[in-house]
C-alpha cells in the first residue's frame, strides 16, 4: 500500500511557505518620541520584574537557613545554605523519587492526551457522520462542569477500582481531554485540506493509516503543543494528586511540598529548595519550547 | 490491498464500512473515558447529593431527599465560603483583565523589540506550580519579617508616604496573611500574579487578528488612541474578552491552591480564606460528610452556571445577538 | 548412627526453622503527625531489641492534612497505614464511625489493661457498646508555660496568680510598649484565645453533654467567651497565631510571657523552638476560674494509636500499639524525647518524674504534670467534636475581632453545630 508521497510532500511544502509569508505584521504606530517609547516600555519592565521576581527570590530563599530566612532585615542575596537545606529536604521526604513521580505521571498523561486527543481531533475535523454536531458540542459542553465536582465521586470510583495512591488515578481518566480534542481539532481544520482524505484513501490507505501516516506528520507542531500543555497541567496538578496519593513514596512535587509545610517544624529553607526543584524544570522546557506553547494555548481560543 | 490502477476507483464493501465507523472509533476514547471519569462522577454525586454517607466503605448510604440542599443553602457557612470566593474571584479577576488588555495593546502597537521575550516572560507564571510559588509568596507576606514588609516599613519612614499609607489603610508592617483586612487581597495578588500573562498572551493573538485597514480608516478619520482603544480594538476583541473571562470565572470559583497553603485549611481568620472549594474539601475529607459535600457542588455548580450565562450576556458581540 | 542422624535432622529442621523466621521480616508503615513522630523514632530501638523482625516506616503529615488522610483512606477501604494515630479533637469521630479494629476483643484483649491507663483516656477511645477502637498512648496535661524573668522584672510572683482576675492584673503590668511607637510589644499572651481554651478544656463536658446535645449555649461558654474578649480589648494579647513564625519568635525574645498548653509543648521549646532560652521557664497550674474554687486543670491534646480495619498486619501492628502504650520503658522514652506524658500510669512512679529539668530552672515540672493529670475531670467527647470546634473558633474570631456579640455568637454557633449534625 503506498501512499503517493509526493502529495503529502507538496502539502508540506505549501505549509512551509504559508508559515515564511506570515510575517510580522507592520508596526501599528512608529512611535518615534523616545519619551513615549519610555512610557511604553515602563508598564511592561515593571511587570516583567514583578513576573521574575518570585523567582529570584525562591532561589536565595533555598540558599538561605530557616532562621536567616525569618530575620529582619529578610535576606536579599545568596548565601551558603543550600546544601544543608537540601540535606533536611531529602532527609525527610523522597524528594527525587517525587520528582519522578511527577516526571513520570506528566508524561504518560502528556504521551496519553497526544495520541487520544489527535485520534479524537481527527475524528471530528475530518469526517462527516451522524450526530457529529451534537456529539461535538456535548463534549465542549463537559468543558464547563467544574472539577470540583467531580472529585468526591472521583475518589470513591478510585478506591472502588482499588487505584487509591496510583499513579493511573491521575494520568488515566484525563487521557482524552475535551480541550485537547478541541484544540487539535481546529489545527487540523486550519492545516490540512479535506481533499486529502480522498486521495489517501484512493492511494488504498485504512482510516487509521490515513491518520498515522498522513495527517499526524502535518499536525506535529499542534500535537507537540498540546503535549507540553497537557506535562505542565499534570506536573502542577495539586487537589487530585492531593486526594488520591496516600504514601510519601507515591507523591507528586506539590503534595510532597505541602506534606512538608504541613509538619510543626517547618524548615522553610528546604522547603524553598523542593519549590525550587518543582519549578525550575517546566521553567527550562518552556525556555526553549515558549513559542510553540504559546502558540499552541491561543490557537484553540482564537479559533474558538 | 489490491493495487488499483489509474483512473479506476474501487471501494470494496469493507472500506466503506471502514469509512462510516472510522470516526465513531476514533473519537471513542473520549466517549469512554468520559463515560467511566467524567459522566459517572457526576451522575454519582447527583445522587449522593440527596443521600448522606459518612464514606466509610461499606456503611449505608441513606436517603434524605432534598434535605443536603435544604442544609446547604441555609447554611451561613456556605454562603460565607461562597462570598469569600466571589470577593477573591473579583479582587483577582478584575486586575487580571485589565493588566492583560493593556500589556497586550503595549505589545501590539509593534515597535516594541524582541517580542517573544517579553511574551515569555509575561507568560512564565502560568506554568509554575500553584503550590510552589504560593509557599514563596507566604514567606514574602510574612510578619512582621517578611520582604514585603520590610519594603513598606522603608516607606512608612518616608514623611509624606506615611501618610498617604495610613489613608490608605495601611498600618506597616502589616499582617498580611492573618489580619482580615489584608487576606483577600494578598491570596488575590498571586492569583493575578499567575494569570495575567496567559490572560495578555490571549488578547495579544486575538488583537493581532485585527486588520490594521481599520485602524488606518480611523486614524485618517483623526481618531485618537483612546478613541480607538476603546471603539475599534475592543469591540473587536469580544469574543476573546468573553471566553476569557469565563474561563477566569469558572477556575476562580473553584479556587483551592493558593489559599489552602496560604492560610491552611481552615481558611485563616475569621475564615476569611475560606473558599467553595475549601469547604466541599472540609466538608467530605475532614468531616466525613460526602452527600452534604456532593450537595455544595452542585449549588456551585449552578452559581458558576449562572454567573457564566450571565457574562455571556454581558460580553457578546453583535454576531451574536442574532 | 541413626541416633545421629536423627539428632542432626533435628537440629537442621530448628535451624531452618528459626532461620525462616527470622527471614520474615514485617514492614509495618505507621502514620503519625508532629511530634509523635520524633517520639516513635527514638522508642524505635527499644521496640526493635524486643522484636527485631518487624521494621517501622514512620510516615508523619501536618495535624490536619494526617487526620483528612486517614478519614479518606478509611473511607476508600485501602491505602492506610497499619497503625494510625488520632488525636484526640478527632477521636469521637472515629469511635463513631467505624473502619477500626476493636481491640478490646481477642486476640488483642486490650482492656486486660484497663487498670493502669488513664481512665479519662481509655473511656473516650469506647463506644458506646463498649468496643475499644484505639489505644491512649499519651495524654497532655495542660499547664501555664510562664517567662520567669519576665515575671520578675515585673515584680510578679507567679504562686499570687491564683484566680483569672490575678492573672489579668498581673497581664496589665507585664503588657507594656517599651519601643514608644503607640504599640505593644510586650504581652501577656500570645492569643486571647487561650483564655477560652483554658476555661473550656478544663470543664467536664466539652462541646456535646453526655446525651449528646450541644451545649455551646451555656453559662461556661458566656464566659469563656467573655473573658477571652475581655483580655483581647485590653491588649493583653499579641494576637499572635499559634505555630506560626512570630508565635516561634514570642518564646524567643520573651514578648510572650505567658502560654497556657499541653506539656508537650516544653518538648518543642526545648527541642527546636526556644532552646536558647531554657532556664527561664517555668510551668505553673491554671488559675482558678472563680475565687475560692481549685485551679483549672485541662488537658490540651492527648493521642491514641488504631488499626484500620484493612490492615493485612493486624499482628504486627498490635505489637507495635501494646508496646508504646503499655510498655514502661517506652512510655519514659516518648516522654523524655517529646514530653509526651504518659498515660500508662504505672510510668509515673519512675525517678525522672522527681527530675529537676534545667529548662524550667530546675523546676520539678513533671510531677505538676502528674498532678494536673490526676485532677483533670473525665471528659465527654463526641463524634462531631471537629465539626463544633470549627463553628465555635469561627465564632470566637468574630467576637474577638469584630465585636460581635457575645450571646448572639454562642446562639448562632448553638444552632448551626445542631443543624449541622441533626
Amino acid at each position: 500500500m503506498a501512499v503517493k508521497n509526493i502529495d503529502i510532500q507538496n502539502l508540506k511544502q505549501k505549509n512551509m511557505k504559508r508559515h515564511m509569508q506570515r510575517k510580522e505584521p507592520e508596526p501599528l504606530v512608529n512611535v518615534k518620541s523616545g519619551v513615549s517609547k519610555f512610557f511604553l516600555y515602563l508598564p511592561l519592565v515593571i511587570w516583567a520584574l514583578i513576573t521574575l521576581y518570585p523567582f529570584w527570590y525562591m532561589l536565595v530563599l533555598a540558599t538561605r537557613g530557616p532562621a536567616e530566612i525569618f530575620r529582619m532585615p529578610p535576606p536579599v542575596w545568596f548565601s551558603k545554605a543550600l546544601l544543608s537545606n537540601y540535606e533536611v529536604l531529602l532527609d525527610r521526604l523522597p524528594f527525587w523519587r517525587n520528582l519522578w513521580n511527577s516526571f513520570y505521571i506528566a508524561a504518560m498523561a502528556s504521551l496519553l492526551s497526544m495520541f487520544f486527543c489527535s485520534l479524537g481531533g481527527f475524528g471530528f475535523a475530518m469526517y462527516k457522520f451522524k450526530g457529529r454536531n451534537l456529539l461535538f458540542n456535548f463534549m465542549i459542553a463537559t468543558l464547563m462542569i467544574p472539577p470540583l465536582l467531580g472529585i468526591v465521586p472521583y475518589f470513591i470510583m478510585m478506591s472502588y477500582f482499588g487505584w487509591v495512591n496510583t499513579p493511573r488515578a491521575l494520568y488515566l481518566p484525563g487521557a482524552a481531554g475535551a480541550y485537547g480534542i478541541y484544540l487539535l481539532r481546529q489545527y487540523i481544520l486550519s492545516a490540512v485540506p479535506p481533499d486529502l482524505m480522498d486521495a489517501a484513501r484512493i492511494d488504498g490507505c485504512t482510516e487509521f493509516a490515513i491518520y498515522y501516516r498522513v495527517v499526524l506528520p502535518i499536525i506535529k507542531p499542534g500535537v507537540g503543543a498540546l503535549g507540553l500543555i497537557s506535562f505542565i497541567g499534570s506536573w502542577n496538578n495539586f487537589m487530585t494528586a492531593l486526594v488520591i496519593l496516600k504514601q510519601r513514596v507515591t507523591y507528586t512535587l506539590p503534595v510532597a511540598l505541602r506534606s512538608f509545610q504541613g509538619a510543626a517544624q517547618t524548615h522553610y529553607g528546604a522547603i524553598m529548595v523542593g519549590a525550587t526543584i518543582a519549578v525550575f524544570p517546566l521553567l527550562i522546557i518552556f525556555a526553549f519550547m515558549s513559542k510553540q506553547i504559546i502558540s499552541g494555548l491561543t490557537l484553540g481560543a482564537l479559533k474558538g | 490491498m489490491e493495487k488499483l490502477e489509474a483512473g479506476q476507483i474501487k471501494i470494496n464493501p469493507f472500506r466503506r464500512w471502514q469509512k462510516k465507523a472510522a470516526p465513531y472509533i476514533f473519537i471513542s476514547p473520549f466517549y469512554i473515558a468520559f463515560l467511566i471519569f467524567g459522566a459517572f462522577p457526576i451522575v454519582f454525586a447527583l445522587y449522593l447529593s440527596f443521600n448522606t454517607w459518612t464514606g466509610v466503605a461499606g456503611t449505608a448510604i441513606e436517603f434524605v431527599g432534598w434535605e443536603n440542599y435544604y442544609y446547604t443553602l441555609t447554611d451561613p457557612m456556605f454562603w460565607d465560603a461562597l462570598k469569600t470566593t466571589i470577593l477573591i474571584g473579583v479582587y483577582s479577576g478584575v486586575p487580571q483583565h485589565i493588566l492583560a488588555l493593556f500589556f497586550a495593546f503595549i505589545l501590539n502597537l509593534g515597535f516594541v523589540k524582541v517580542k517573544e521575550f517579553w511574551k515569555a516572560t509575561i507568560f512564565m507564571p502560568y506554568i509554575t506550580s500553584a503550590v510552589a510559588i504560593a509557599l514563596v509568596f507566604s514567606v514574602f507576606y510574612s510578619h512582621p519579617n517578611g520582604f514585603l514588609n520590610y519594603i513598606f516599613v522603608l516607606l512608612n519612614n518616608i514623611p509624606g508616604l506615611s501618610s498617604l499609607l495610613s489613608w490608605i489603610g495601611l498600618d506597616p508592617p502589616v499582617n498580611w496573611l492573618a489580619n482580615t483586612a489584608w487576606m483577600r487581597p494578598a491570596v488575590s495578588f498571586t492569583v493575578v500574579w499567575m494569570f495575567t500573562g496567559w490572560n495578555t498572551i490571549l488578547y495579544l493573538a486575538g488583537m493581532q487578528a485585527i486588520s490594521h485597514e481599520l485602524y488606518e480608516a480611523a486614524r485618517v478619520d483623526g481618531a485618537r488612541w483612546p478613541q480607538i482603544f476603546f471603539r475599534i480594538t475592543l469591540p473587536c476583541l469580544k469574543p476573546m474578552i468573553q471566553f476569557a473571562v469565563i474561563m477566569t470565572v469558572i477556575g476562580q470559583m473553584q479556587l483551592f491552591d493558593q489559599p489552602l497553603i496560604l492560610f491552611g485549611v481552615h481558611g485563616g481568620t475569621g475564615r476569611a480564606g475560606y473558599t467553595i472549594a475549601m469547604f466541599l474539601y472540609q466538608t467530605a475529607f475532614n468531616w466525613n460528610f460526602f452527600g452534604s459535600a456532593a450537595s455544595i457542588a452542585y449549588v456551585t455548580f449552578m452559581f458558576i452556571l449562572i454567573i457564566t450565562l450571565i457574562t455571556k450576556r454581558l460580553l457578546r458581540s453583535h454576531e451574536e445577538v442574532d | 548412627m541413626k541416633k545421629m542422624l536423627l539428632l542432626l535432622s533435628l537440629a537442621l529442621l530448628v535451624v531452618l526453622a528459626s532461620y525462616g523466621g527470622a527471614a520474615e521480616k514485617v514492614t509495618l508503615p505507621i502514620a503519625v503527625f508532629p511530634d509523635l513522630d520524633g517520639a516513635y523514632e527514638q522508642c524505635l530501638p527499644l521496640f526493635n531489641s524486643e522484636y527485631p523482625d518487624i521494621e517501622v516506616i514512620i510516615n508523619s503529615l501536618g495535624i490536619d492534612d494526617h487526620h483528612a488522610h486517614i478519614v479518606t483512606t478509611i473511607a476508600a477501604g485501602t491505602g492506610a497505614e497499619d497503625v494510625v494515630a488520632v488525636e484526640i479533637a478527632y477521636i469521637a469521630q472515629f469511635v463513631a464511625e467505624g473502619g477500626l479494629v476493636d481491640l478490646a476483643q481477642a486476640p488483642y484483649n486490650a482492656t486486660d489493661y484497663s487498670h493502669s491507663i488513664t481512665p479519662y483516656a481509655l473511656k473516650q477511645a469506647t463506644t458506646t457498646d463498649g468496643r475499644l477502637v484505639a489505644m491512649p498512648v499519651d495524654i497532655a496535661p495542660a499547664c501555664g508555660f510562664y517567662r520567669r524573668d519576665v515575671f520578675a522584672e515585673n515584680n510578679i510572683d507567679i504562686n499570687d496568680i491564683k484566680t483569672l482576675e490575678d492573672l489579668f492584673a498581673a497581664g496589665e503590668i507585664i503588657t507594656k510598649d517599651t519601643t514608644g511607637d503607640g504599640r505593644n510589644d510586650h504581652w501577656l499572651l500570645a492569643d486571647a484565645a487561650s483564655i477560652y481554651d483554658m476555661i473550656i478544656h478544663s470543664a467536664p463536658e466539652l462541646y456535646f453533654d453526655e446525651d449528646g446535645n450541644c451545649q455551646v449555649n451555656s453559662d461556661r461558654f458566656r464566659e469563656a467567651f467573655t473573658w477571652a474578649k475581655r483580655f483581647h480589648d485590653a491588649g493583653l494579647a499579641g494576637a499572635i497565631g499559634a505555630w506560626s513564625q512570630e508565635w516561634f519568635a514570642g518564646f524567643q525574645e520573651g514578648t510572650v510571657a505567658y502560654e497556657p498548653c499541653g506539656a508537650w509543648l516544653g518538648g518543642h521549646l526545648e527541642g527546636w523552638m526556644a532552646p536558647e532560652t531554657s532556664g527561664k521557664w517555668g510551668v505553673a497550674p491554671w488559675p482558678a476560674l472563680h475565687e475560692g474554687e481549685e485551679p483549672m486543670a485541662g488537658f490540651w491534646g492527648g493521642s491514641y494509636l488504631a488499626i484500620p480495619e484493612q490492615s493485612q498486619n493486624k499482628d504486627a501492628a498490635w505489637k507495635f500499639i501494646e508496646f508504646i502504650a503499655t510498655n514502661r520503658d517506652s512510655q519514659i522514652t516518648a516522654f523524655k524525647a517529646t514530653n509526651a506524658f504518659p498515660s500508662w500510669m504505672p510510668a509515673w512512679d519512675d525517678p525522672m518524674f522527681e527530675e529537676e529539668l534545667e529548662f524550667f530552672a530546675g523546676q520539678k515540672a513533671r510531677l505538676l504534670w502528674t498532678d494536673i493529670a490526676k485532677a483533670v475531670p473525665g471528659v465527654v467527647t463526641y463524634k462531631y467534636d471537629a465539626i463544633a470546634n470549627s463553628i465555635i473558633a469561627a465564632e470566637l474570631g468574630m467576637v474577638l475581632h469584630e465585636d460581635k456579640d457575645i450571646d448572639r455568637a454562642l446562639s448562632d454557633a448553638q444552632r448551626q453545630i445542631e443543624r449541622r449534625i441533626r
